[in-house]
């Protein structure tokens, strides 16, 4: 036990076990969504593709699908630009309160989301657009902003700032220096920032709850809320949709950053 | 700038000229020093909107629900804050919230230590490869989806009941209970844990664990005395992260618990939705930022902030 073997032993037990705990889920509800049965069970009752099907014909997940979509492309939107000027600048320009700025724009991650979720909609009931669709895609902006920041912040750590003064020396005016030197040299965080917000949007529970009501629920509310009252397999042919979002954004990730990344140390 | 060729430049330096001095029109030149407040403003004013709906909160908070008309009364009082003090239901809330948000963070750390390791010192790339997907995939699929998957798999018909029916042994309660909640939250965490680990693993030498055991020391040994002190960073940064979204979770204690272990989470969405004391839920919300920031606070003050210390304060250019 004390040797090299115990530590693998210890090291694999342990391993393995989350990587059971993490996997089993996504698993399970892969394999309950082709059930041919009326209800969730397990091992399914024989292959049938009919709760897809019968997905396909339902309305009224086809609408809380595109809402979806149509609220993480605004998030996106909207994040690339901000998040990624304000990563430009708390990185290159001094800054009189940099230390406070920083932790100003961290306020959505400090804020429980219960307290963003129902703080904003008091926000937009009092400008009265509560109730609209595109409000939700700025809130999900708000409230995951610092992860776009932060993805372009490391982009613009590791570009040299010498390399923008070599382009100014050379005789580039600000805004040339800008879209020659500097923009392409944070495009891999812009588009690892851009890929999280609109997966993390398009996964939005808790704020998108407080957000929309029953004519413009999005699909992870409606998951919810059907989570709660009867269990039927075509929300696992649902989640299957998510499922597949996520191995698509796994995937572009590793294709354009490379998963490594995220295993440096600092 | 000559003014003959410019009709040959190519179309783009004309652009770019264009772009040049419609921003020195819109900035001038000697502005110059200012432009990272330009850029920081959008987002700024977009997190100001979270800032603004702090301030509704505390506003409400301070104001009594009439219940002859059900609205909040003009008065300023601290009658909602005397509430949540008197009554012993939000006690058992709150620490019912603070024991999961403990113990979510234990068992998270203690099982993203042995993932970031194994991840950071493997040999094989594939293997590496193979546990980053393992965890990337979860982290991109949301919470409600992830709840579901367990209940499928913890539910009365679910895999391990009808498992459990097929041996003849008799079947087991698994969700809707606080330990449902505890597991499920613990392995919605892992991944968050494991990524605010890495950093600190990856920063520590594999001659300095060499070392230690060339001077005879076994692995435990070398466990203890080196690596883990030297992945403090990685503990202390996953640790608060874990702790404070456990703390203010909703998700998981609705689906698993169903009903029967309410987060303070549960309690602010009660008030507002099924009581409709906007006042309550309010006082109950500035409560919960209260605790979450305090003891926030208190683990910076006590041991520093670990792998979550800004990385953007960077390097200053002197711009």
């Amino acid at each position: 036990m004390r040797g090299r073997r115990g530590k693998a032993v210890f090291l694999w037990t342990v391993v393995g076990f989350c990587i059971v705990t993490l996997s089993l889920p996504t698993l399970i509800i892969i394999g309950a969504s082709f059930t041919a049965g009326e209800i969730i069970q397990f091992p399914p009752d024989g292959f049938s593709l009919r709760w897809y099907e019968r997905l396909w014909n339902l309305d009224s997940f086809q609408d809380a699908l595109w809402r979806s979509l149509y609220v993480s492309v605004i998030c996106t939107v909207i994040a690339i630009p901000v998040g990624a000027l304000a990563a430009i600048g708390t990185v290159r320009y001094r800054l009189r309160f940099r230390r406070t700025l920083q932790v100003y724009l961290l306020l959505p991650f400090t804020i429980p989301l219960v307290v963003s979720g129902i703080g904003l909609m008091l926000v937009f009931g009092e400008v009265r657009i509560l109730g609209q669709l595109w409000p939700v895609g700025v809130a999900l902006c708000v409230i995951n902003l610092p992860f776009m920041i932060w993805a372009v912040g490391a982009s613009v750590n590791s570009l040299d700032p010498e390399l923008e003064n070599a382009a100014a020396n050379c005789g580039a005016a600000p805004v040339q220096v800008f879209l020659t030197v500097t923009l392409p040299a944070v495009t891999p965080g812009i588009i690892t920032g851009g890929l999280l917000m609109f997966v993390l949007a398009f996964n939005e529970f808790l704020v998108s709850l407080f957000l929309v009501d029953s004519r413009i629920v999005t699909l992870p509310v409606q998951i919810y809320n059907n989570i709660r009252s009867v269990i039927t397999p075509d929300l696992a042919a649902v989640s299957v949709v998510y499922i597949l979002f996520a191995v698509v954004a796994v995937w572009l990730l590793d294709r354009i950053v490379g998963l490594e990344i995220f295993l440096r140390s600092r | 700038m000559a003014r003959a060729g410019r009709q040959s430049y190519p179309l783009t330096w004309r652009l770019l000229d264009i772009a040049e001095r419609a921003a020195r029109l819109v900035w001038p030149r000697r502005w110059k020093r200012q432009v990272g407040y330009l850029m920081l403003t959008p987002a700024v004013l977009l997190v100001g909107l979270l800032a603004i709906g702090l301030g509704y909160m505390a506003e409400y908070s301070l104001h009594e629900l009439d219940l002859s008309t059900y609205r909040l009364v003009e008065e300023y009082s601290l009658v909602n804050y005397q509430t949540i003090v008197d009554r012993p239901v939000y006690l058992r809330v709150f620490w019912r919230t603070l024991l999961a948000a403990i113990l979510v963070t234990l068992f998270a750390l203690a099982l993203a230590f042995p993932y970031a390791y194994l991840m950071v010192r493997t040999s094989s790339a594939r293997m590496r490869k193979f546990l980053l997907i393992a965890l990337f995939l979860p982290f991109f699929i949301g919470q409600v989806v992830r709840a579901y998957g367990w209940l499928i798999v913890l539910g009365s018909e679910g895999l391990i009941n009808t498992a459990l029916g097929a041996l003849g042994l008799p079947r087991l309660d698994l969700i809707y209970n606080y330990p449902s909640v505890i597991f499920g939250l613990t392995q919605y965490m892992l991944p968050f844990a494991v990524l605010m680990m890495v950093p600190a693993v990856a920063a520590i030498g594999e001659e300095v664990e060499l070392a230690s055991e060339g001077l005879g020391a076994n692995w435990m040994q070398t466990f203890r005395h080196v690596v883990l002190p030297l992945a403090r960073p990685g503990f202390i940064g996953a640790g608060i992260v874990v702790f404070t979204l456990s703390l203010t979770d909703f998700a998981m204690p609705e689906i698993l618990g169903g009903g029967t272990s309410d987060f303070i989470a549960s309690s602010i969405y009660d008030s507002f939705f099924q009581i409709s004391n906007f006042g309550l839920g309010a006082a109950i919300a500035m409560v919960l930022v209260g605790i979450g920031s305090v003891l926030a606070a208190a683990m910076f003050i006590l041991v520093g902030t670990g792998t979550l210390g800004m990385t953007g304060g960077g390097r200053d250019t002197g711009r």
